[in-house]
């Protein structure tokens, strides 16, 4: 028992630094190019005008912040609701997008336009994979928490 | 447990506030509430409503057939020789400023064959639709 705790524990430490990592790394290209990622924000065509420079001026740091948080205990449960809630919205921006039909830049790790039509199906399995991972850290976190919580508990 | 996630997510809003705050200062982002200038040969869509001009639509066939701008002409850079006659030809009868749009202020096309007009007719006053059809719809 002690060795599939400790196995499953492994699993999900490497599963959320993966998931910290592509938060991290997708921010970053943003935060230095925040008008560049405003084009594509724009190209899905669900915010326009003023509202899609703030969504490229607060998306970013977002996604920074609860990537970082993801690792820190004191903010990791909501970092990792937050994460989760973000990547639902993603899948359902690429499903609409293809919906439509529209030629998009991801804008999704990279703000440099591509030439190349979006692979949303590669799009939608990768942000599936990250949720599913961002599901199953959410559902340790809670189980340890409500351990934690149990054992502080003054016996009858 | 809800108080402790909702303490957790105004920690990591007012970190993200920090953060944007500090893309505005350093210069990295315009200020969202101020107008963004235009770049030279665009036009903004309030003003180009307002004026006589040919419209060029540079989407795609299908996007075309689904709807556009008013007795806008059709160029596709596949077709360009007989789509630039067929501007050549309205121009020549009334000349007027052109405008061109393209899906959106992303797609690029618009500013492409903006340029390609200018060079082949340097005499056309070419413009390209800032926001394109997306815009234009709003």
């Amino acid at each position: 028992m002690a060795a599939v705790n400790s196995t499953r524990a492994w699993f999900l430490l490497i599963g959320r630094l993966l998931v910290s990592a592509a938060f991290i790394l997708a921010a970053l290209p943003k935060i230095q190019d925040p008008v560049a990622f405003a084009a594509s924000v724009d190209g899905f065509r669900v915010v326009s005008g003023q509202l899609t420079l703030w969504v490229a001026l607060f998306l970013p740091w977002l996604e920074l912040i609860i990537g970082l948080g993801l690792l820190i205990p004191q903010i990791r449960l909501g970092s990792g609701l937050l994460i989760a809630f973000l990547l639902a919205v993603f899948i359902g921006l690429h499903l609409s997008a293809w919906g439509r039909g529209l030629d998009i830049t991801c804008g999704c790790f990279s703000t440099k336009r591509s030439e190349a039509p979006p692979n949303y199906l590669w799009l939608l399995i990768r942000n599936s994979s990250l949720l599913g991972a961002t599901l199953a850290i959410l559902a340790g976190d809670w189980q340890s928490l409500r351990r934690g919580k149990e054992t502080k508990k003054p016996a009858p | 447990m809800l108080s402790d996630i909702l303490r957790q997510c105004v920690v990591i809003f007012a970190l993200c506030a920090a953060g944007a705050v500090y893309t505005l200062v350093s210069g990295l982002a315009p200020r969202p509430w101020i107008a963004p200038e235009l770049a030279p040969g665009e036009i903004r869509v309030s003003d180009a409503r307002v004026l006589d001009a040919i419209w060029v639509d540079t989407r795609t066939i299908e996007a075309y057939e689904a709807g556009h701008i008013p007795d806008a002409l059709f160029l596709s850079e596949d077709a360009w020789e007989s789509g630039l006659f067929e501007l050549m030809d309205l121009w020549l009868t009334a000349p007027r400023p052109i405008f061109v749009y393209c899906d959106t202020e992303q797609c690029g096309t618009s500013e492409r064959i903006a340029a390609r007009l200018r060079e082949a007719v340097p005499e056309m006053e070419v413009y390209s639709l800032r926001g394109g059809w997306a815009a234009w719809q709003q």
